[in-house]
């Protein structure tokens, strides 16, 4: 019996639909985890994933004007006229996040602030979009964390749990949460809820996030994992707890005090990362890759601003067996751009291709070297999913 | 001074699979439908010529849209060019056997210079379009891209068309990759300095506006016809909507069916960009021969 890595699935199947594995994670609170055990996808008899399911009840059932309705009620609920904030929108300033602050301002007519969390390194073409976001009429905090404690941390996430994105999203699933503490804003509108992506369908049908994503049960709970590092051991890697602000969840009931709510517009508004780029296009300048398609991908308009992004996917793809590639494909499938015989194609084309581009800024960063980079990697490949082919790692279940 | 010809106008339509498609900077592709359906419309509509590209040729190798060619060939009789996917001798012949008059070619010319002078020595300078994918670089010049505009390269877009001029093409297609789909107007700087470096008609593209400013660029510039694409699909589109066309058999058509159109569009039709080309006394065929053209056959 071949062993797998991370409780991943040992029989790889696609979905029938889109092209997505059943060896994808579905999210879970980042800050709970110790080991890079996953929980995976989940697939229904008919060999079609939970994604695809949830899509086709989207198209099929919803009544958008209903939901749209709903909107508007909770919106009642919320907005203020006294000049002060009433929702907090997170976001980086891509097309996504200028989608749901521009409508909520301006067509919604309430009054945003939005919350950015920093990317490790920006890029040109991420901080231009940034600044063009804001410059459509929007307030904004942008929340930088210490470099030198977040590059620790991010170095944590990367050897022990070959994540090292992970600082990355723990610290963006506090910043606006945090930002709506200190505003005495309760609401929160976040975009697309994850879990239509990759969780289990039950998920998609609240607008609101779970706040266990982004709180701690009380001050005594120290079950808190940074890169999979307990936090009262984090001095000894080099990060004193006072570093640790940005990424430490709130307390459940200052929280639950606030009556916080954080909603996803997916729920509310057809959601669609292509209209957005129509819309970020006509309303606030936003620009795709200058420099073509992203590494690892055939599409030029997601994810631009953060130099480390690449590794996020290509770490990724070394413990799942799936990269950039087929999570835009899987999505473009399901929003109806691309067949699947298309996406096939595009992912034998495009996934895996190393992000070469912003590698040696990456190694500089976490301040490793080339081949602990490749040990650590290399050792993050289950066997169910790798052969080694004199010195090439060949996938076993290409794309099919 | 020589006699200018009349200025082409050329709908462009971009082909995925069964479908036409539409984006900005050549990105986040919509599917519009039969691109069958707006070749015809576009040829009635007094087109005086159409241009077909297949968006994907690159992702597959190969050219995957000379059915809708064939179709279309059938039924329209303004000269068509193919492009997307001509990398040999071969499939320049293919091409103009499902009836394309001229083929566009981009990859192969980068990959192969020569190619360009072995395709214009057999079938006519007259078939070989060279189609440049043209994006800005920092330091203020153009350059080549290729691959439906996600692959840079390093060649300098006036060099280029100055040596595939020189080896033989006789039109050569610049396309904005910062001004497609954005409908905010051709790149006259990068119109000009193409247009004053090389003899070979100059066939402009990408951010196609309103008919004045099209007009405006075409009287200031030497250019030899206009490619125009959303402004005149998105109209179509809507007409097709209306008229209860099944989107879904056709890949799926989420968009429009939601009424979440590209507000900044200003439906246009080839006759209002041929009216206006002429009252800025840049001479047109006209459109009411070429419909009676037409509809005579």
């Amino acid at each position: 019996m071949t062993q797998t890595k991370h409780g991943l699935p040992e029989t790889v199947i696609f979905c029938k639909r889109c092209v997505m594995s059943n060896q994808r994670p579905s999210t879970s609170p980042e800050f709970r985890k110790t080991t890079t055990d996953i929980k995976t996808a989940s697939f229904g008899a008919d060999g079609i994933c939970d994604a695809c399911h949830y899509a086709e009840y989207k198209t099929s059932k919803i009544s958008w004007a209903d939901r749209e309705k709903e909107l508007e009620a909770l919106l009642a609920r919320h907005r203020r006229n006294d000049g002060r904030y009433d929702v907090v929108v997170p976001g980086s300033g891509g097309k996504d996040s200028i989608y749901v602050a521009h409508v909520l301002k301006f067509k919604y007519g309430m009054n945003p602030l939005t919350v950015t969390w920093a990317p490790h390194i920006y890029t040109e073409i991420g901080w231009q979009n940034f600044q063009n976001w804001l410059r459509a009429g929007f307030d904004n905090i942008l929340v930088t964390p210490n470099p030198q404690a977040h590059a620790i941390m991010t170095r944590l996430a990367f050897l022990n749990l070959v994540n090292p994105f992970q600082p990355f999203i723990l610290g963006q699933k506090m910043a606006a949460p945090r930002a709506a503490l200190q505003y005495d804003v309760p609401l929160i509108f976040y975009g697309e809820n994850q879990a239509e992506c990759h969780n289990v369908m039950s998920e998609n049908f609240s607008p609101l996030m779970d706040i266990k994503h982004f709180t701690r049960e009380s001050k005594e709970d120290r079950k808190l994992y940074f890169g999979g590092v307990q936090i009262d051991d984090m001095p000894k890697h080099g990060v004193e707890l006072k570093e640790m602000n940005p990424y430490i969840p709130l307390l459940r009931e200052d929280v639950e005090k606030a009556k916080m709510e954080v909603h996803y517009m997916s729920y509310y508004l057809p959601w669609s990362p292509q209209f957005n780029f129509y819309y970020a296009k006509e309303h606030a300048a936003f620009e795709p890759n200058p420099d073509g398609r992203s590494e690892g991908t055939y599409t030029k308009f997601s994810s631009l601003d953060d130099r480390v992004d690449g590794q996020h996917y290509f770490t990724m793809f070394a413990k799942f067996g799936q990269g950039r590639a087929m999570n835009d494909a899987c999505r473009d499938i399901r929003d109806g751009h691309i067949t699947r015989d298309e996406a096939v194609a595009l992912c034998r084309k495009y996934e895996g291709e190393f992000p070469k581009k912003y590698f040696k800024d990456f190694l500089d960063y976490v301040k490793i070297d080339e081949d602990k980079y490749w040990e650590v990697l290399d050792s993050s490949r289950s066997p169910h999913l790798w052969d080694k082919r004199g010195n090439d790692w060949v996938l076993k279940h290409p794309t099919a | 001074m020589m006699l200018r010809p009349p200025v082409r106008v050329i709908p462009r339509l971009d082909v995925k699979g069964q479908n036409l498609v539409k984006g900005i900077h050549l990105e986040g592709l919509r599917v519009l439908g039969d691109p069958s359906y707006y070749a015809l419309r576009y040829a009635g509509e007094g087109a005086d010529e159409l241009l077909f590209m297949d968006a994907v040729a690159s992702l597959y190798g190969r050219n995957s849209l000379l059915d809708v060619v064939e179709k279309t060939a059938r039924n329209v009789f303004i000269p068509l060019t193919v492009g997307g996917g001509i990398r040999t001798l071969d499939d320049i012949s293919k091409a103009l056997k499902a009836g394309a008059d001229k083929v566009a070619i981009n990859t192969a010319a980068v990959n192969d210079p020569k190619f360009v002078s072995q395709a214009a020595e057999r079938f006519g300078s007259s078939t070989i379009v060279i189609h440049i994918d043209a994006k800005k670089t920092k330091s203020g010049g153009w350059n080549v891209w290729t691959e439906n505009g996600r692959e840079p390269t390093h060649l300098q877009v006036e060099p280029w068309a100055q040596q595939v001029a020189k080896l033989g093409c006789g039109e050569i297609l610049v396309t904005s990759i910062d001004s497609e789909g954005t409908m905010a107007g051709y790149d006259r700087d990068l119109l000009s300095v193409v247009a004053d470096k090389v003899a070979v008609p100059v066939i402009a593209c990408g951010g196609a506006n309103a008919p004045h400013a099209i007009a405006d660029v075409a009287h200031g510039i030497d250019i030899s016809a206009v490619c125009v694409a959303s402004i005149l699909h998105y109209r179509l589109a809507a007409d097709l909507e209306r008229q209860g066309y099944a989107f879904g058999a056709s890949g799926e058509f989420k968009v429009i069916a939601e009424k979440r159109d590209f507000s900044r569009v200003t439906p246009t039709t080839i006759a209002d960009i041929k009216q206006a080309l002429h009252e800025r006394g840049v001479v047109v065929r006209s459109t009411q021969t070429q419909m009676e053209a037409h509809d005579g056959k």
